[in-house]
């Protein structure tokens, strides 16, 4: 073995590590010895962790790169969007809740980022592929990134809100302090949601279509555009069922009502980001290998 | 005296002191191509119903078994399809193996293709620490280096222009600049040193060369046996998946080339 080892240092004490400095912290890949995909991605993102960071700056630069109004956008947009909607339902379909505009613009900013962030986790996805066959980064960076970087629009966007709330003389209380939780958890089930469609997306192009088609029917399923009073008594219950629901509860609670969401909320909201995070990690992660050879 | 002293100068395990820097073993890599391409969902159920989906089995590498050592450099040749490329793409962990254990030791960076993190919209600063961020760099560390980045790729004046502006020489320098900022323990190179002109090739080399000198291990994907029969150490011939010689480079290189006259008659 001494016939092998040419140049540098030859140490017979020190054959654990190699011979240059920098090795000595080397890092062993040992693919008998990898954890299960579940957590080996974890470890991976967590040692990625400033690239996710960067990447998330990168998807809001590229955002808006070559748009004139730029992050105006951010702010215009669900204004423009709000005074639509607050024209047409409250005028036609009178609705009888007071401040409407801000009842219909914090549910449609977290509905806005859920559909979204999750339809932008399924096409960085396929878009990254070209990327990932060549570097190795675990592909949950793409959808992390993504989720970070639609949660720093919803926060930008919640600046107009705060103005109209302002102008309209609504009370701005110490509950909205518990909005940011409710935005949290939100995140977490929109990183679920997109990991899920996502798996599913990577081989078939009428997913995203098909998710697209559901979107819209979730948002009309959701009382975000109309008060749940209006739902008849006896279909209400089918409206329970549905996690945004309780999502919707957390972040427009203390904003509109002025009041926490109530505790069951909080923790149907808990259980269902925390679930759907497990279910879409889990099956993003153990379908990895067919990522590979997509290409 | 006889007794005690004995046991501790004599290395125990002979096959540890020269660590090997990638091992290989019984790696088999396969390819399942559809031999139509079932691009939605709607058609994939109706063939899963009605019919079994007909795929066309390719193994791309097959039962390979290949130890580097730390420090050396192997050069890699073989046909078009018989496997170099994706033989990198299982040691830089892109793609799983089939069947087979990986051991790496080090960091690694693969050279594969040069700027392919790269988007076209952001300046080559901005580039330079998303690829650096992508090969696993801490920011600081990216700031220490970025003058050498600079200062290697050429670029002074474009540095904070988007890269749609840039040539393709210009885009193979930064590129070049980005992936050999820090020195890998590992450094996998496939067929990139056919861009740019003959200095920056030189250059290229160069650098190269010195990451060797301190160390550095490195694969060598190449077509140029001029560049193999150079730079490396021992040759690997690939064909069609399968080790067809794995040894000192001449010999490998000559009876390769023998290999390729005898089919070409």
């Amino acid at each position: 073995m001494t016939l092998l080892d040419g140049l540098p240092v030859i140490h017979m004490s020190t054959s654990s590590t190699s011979s240059t400095s920098s090795v000595v912290k080397a890092k062993i890949h040992d693919s008998s010895r990898q954890p299960p995909p579940f957590l080996e991605e974890i470890q991976e993102l967590w040692r990625l962790r400033e690239l996710v960071v960067l990447w998330a700056e990168r998807n809001i630069k590229l955002r808006y790169k070559r748009s004139v109004l730029g992050i105006l956008w951010t702010l215009l947009e669900p204004l423009i969007l709000m005074i639509i909607l607050s024209v047409v339902f409250s005028q036609l379909f009178r609705f009888r809740v007071e401040n409407y505009s801000i009842y219909l613009l914090s549910g449609l900013l977290l509905f806005d980022f859920l559909s979204r962030s999750t339809l932008q986790i399924v096409e960085e996805i396929v878009v990254s592929q070209g990327l990932a066959s060549r570097i190795y980064v675990p592909r949950t960076v793409f959808a992390v990134a993504t989720i970070l970087s639609y949660l720093v629009s919803w926060v930008i966007a919640l600046v107009p809100l705060l103005i109209i709330m302002l102008i309209l003389g609504h009370p701005i209380t110490v509950t909205m302090l518990t909005v940011p939780a409710g935005m949290l958890l939100t995140s977490l089930f929109a990183l679920g949601v997109g990991l899920l469609v996502a798996t599913l997306g990577a081989s078939f192009h009428d997913i995203k279509l098909t998710y697209q088609v559901l979107l819209t029917a979730w948002l009309y399923a959701t009382p975000i555009i109309y008060p749940l009073d209006i739902v008849p008594e006896q279909f209400r219950h089918w409206f329970y069922l549905n996690p945004l629901l309780y999502f919707c509860s957390t972040v427009r609670d203390p904003i509109f009502l002025g009041k926490t969401a109530a505790a069951e909320a909080w923790l149907l909201a808990l259980a269902c980001s925390l679930g759907t995070l497990l279910v879409g990690w889990w099956v993003f992660t153990s379908r990895r290998r067919t990522f590979d050879y997509l290409s | 005296m006889t007794t005690s002293v004995e046991p501790t100068p004599t290395p125990p395990e002979p096959s540890h002191a020269v660590e090997s820097a990638i091992e290989l073993t019984e790696i088999s890599v396969r390819f399942e191509i559809p031999t139509e391409r079932i691009l939605s969902f709607k058609e994939y159920v109706l063939r899963r119903i009605t019919s079994r989906i007909e795929r066309q089995v390719l193994w791309a590498l097959r039962d390979v078994d290949v130890n580097v050592r730390s420090g050396e450099v192997l050069g890699i040749i073989g046909r078009n399809g018989a496997g170099k490329s994706t033989l990198l793409k299982v040691v830089s962990r892109v793609l799983q193996p089939t069947a087979g254990r990986v051991v790496i030791r080090g960091d690694l960076a693969p050279l594969l293709e040069l700027g392919a993190g790269f988007h076209f919209d952001l300046t080559g600063r901005e580039n330079v620490y998303l690829n650096a961020a992508l090969l696993g760099h801490l920011r600081k560390d990216v700031d220490e280096r970025l003058d050498l980045a600079v200062e290697f790729s050429g670029l002074h004046n474009f540095f904070d222009v988007p890269i749609r502006n840039y040539s393709t020489g210009m885009l193979a320098r930064l590129g070049f600049a980005v992936a050999t900022m820090f020195r890998p323990d590992i450094l996998l190179i496939d067929e990139i040193l056919a861009v740019g002109d003959a200095a920056f090739q030189e250059k290229c080399l160069h650098r190269i060369e010195e990451f060797r000198s301190r160390g550095t291990t490195i694969l060598l994907v190449s077509h140029q046996y001029g560049e193999i029969a150079q730079h490396c150490d021992r040759a690997l011939w690939l064909d069609q998946g399968r080790v067809a010689a794995i040894g000192d480079t001449q010999d490998v290189l000559d009876r390769y080339t023998a290999a390729l006259s005898a089919d070409q008659i």
